[in-house]
């Protein structure tokens, strides 16, 4: 004759639910919070004034539009500026030399702008930035 | 005659200390939240040449809609140096990171103003962008 073992019920007991919950939350938020970023870091000296401008004459000045980059009143193509801007710095000794004058077009999308200040960032320029003031004036 | 009175004990019940580690996990992530950005729209520019940043004291975002955002929060840029300047403090230099994560589609007259103003408050600037070749939008 075959005797039926009784099963035995083991339950999980009931105070430990918390525990398991915090476990779980603790798991989930190491797993979802932690994504690295990327990214380029970029010195920049000072900005300026447009008035400051006769001071910074000596200076490399590069023009950005959203179609071309002009740099000492040539326009060149992206490509091209890399090695111009490289070739320009290269003869310049000390630091107050290296210092490059951007000025943008207001239009001027932002990865031409990454792609030449990272061009003049590689070639050893200081990136200067030369934004225009606005000036209210009242006309009576 | 004197009769012993029954000592009570009020213990804290080993049990709930599970609940009670629950409850501050979820404070301390609803305070962590404050500071967060991941609700805000944009999408990186790429870029050949990106390293890993280190963490910054500050964020500035410009959105899909061009709008400008301190830390999460909107801000105009006339106000981000001021409010760079207070947050950065007395900070060495080399350890006053400032992200800056531009939506791709932005212009000069968006995101020129705004790295005007972390110069201005002597952050150091580190654009966030995406390495070429991955495709994940914010």
């Amino acid at each position: 004759m075959k005797f039926k073992r009784g099963k035995m019920l083991i339950d999980p007991p009931a105070c430990a639910s918390s525990d398991i919950a915090f476990t779980l939350i603790i798991f989930f938020l190491v797993c979802a919070a932690v994504h690295p970023e990327t990214g380029m870091s970029q010195a920049l000296p000072k900005t300026e004034e447009k008035s400051e401008k006769r001071e910074q004459s000596q200076n490399l000045e590069v023009s950005i539009t959203p179609t071309s980059i002009i740099l000492n009143g040539s326009p060149l193509k992206p490509d091209e500026f890399a090695t111009r801007i490289a070739a320009a710095l290269k003869a310049k000794s000390r630091d107050t030399d290296k210092i490059v004058v951007v000025k943008s077009a207001p239009q001027t999308p932002y990865p031409l702008w990454l792609a030449v200040s990272q061009a003049i960032d590689d070639a050893g320029g200081i990136l200067t930035l030369e934004l225009e003031s606005e000036k209210t004036i009242q006309v009576r | 005659m004197k009769l012993p009175r029954k000592k009570l004990t009020a213990s804290v019940p080993a049990f709930a200390m599970g609940d009670i580690g629950f409850l501050l996990l979820i404070f301390f992530v609803i305070l962590a939240r404050a500071q967060d950005d991941s609700h805000i729209q944009w999408e990186p520019a790429r870029m050949d040449d990106v390293k890993m940043a280190a963490s910054p004291l500050a964020t500035v975002t410009i959105d899909a809609g061009f709008k400008t955002y301190l830390d999460g929060k909107e801000i105009a840029p006339q106000e981000i140096a001021g409010r760079l300047t207070e947050i950065l403090g007395d900070s060495p230099a080399g350890q006053r990171n400032v992200f800056l994560k531009v939506h791709k589609q932005s212009k000069a007259t968006h995101f020129e103003p705004v790295i005007a103003a972390i110069s201005e408050a002597g952050g150091d600037l580190i654009h966030i962008l995406e390495p070429e070749g991955e495709t994940n939008s914010k």
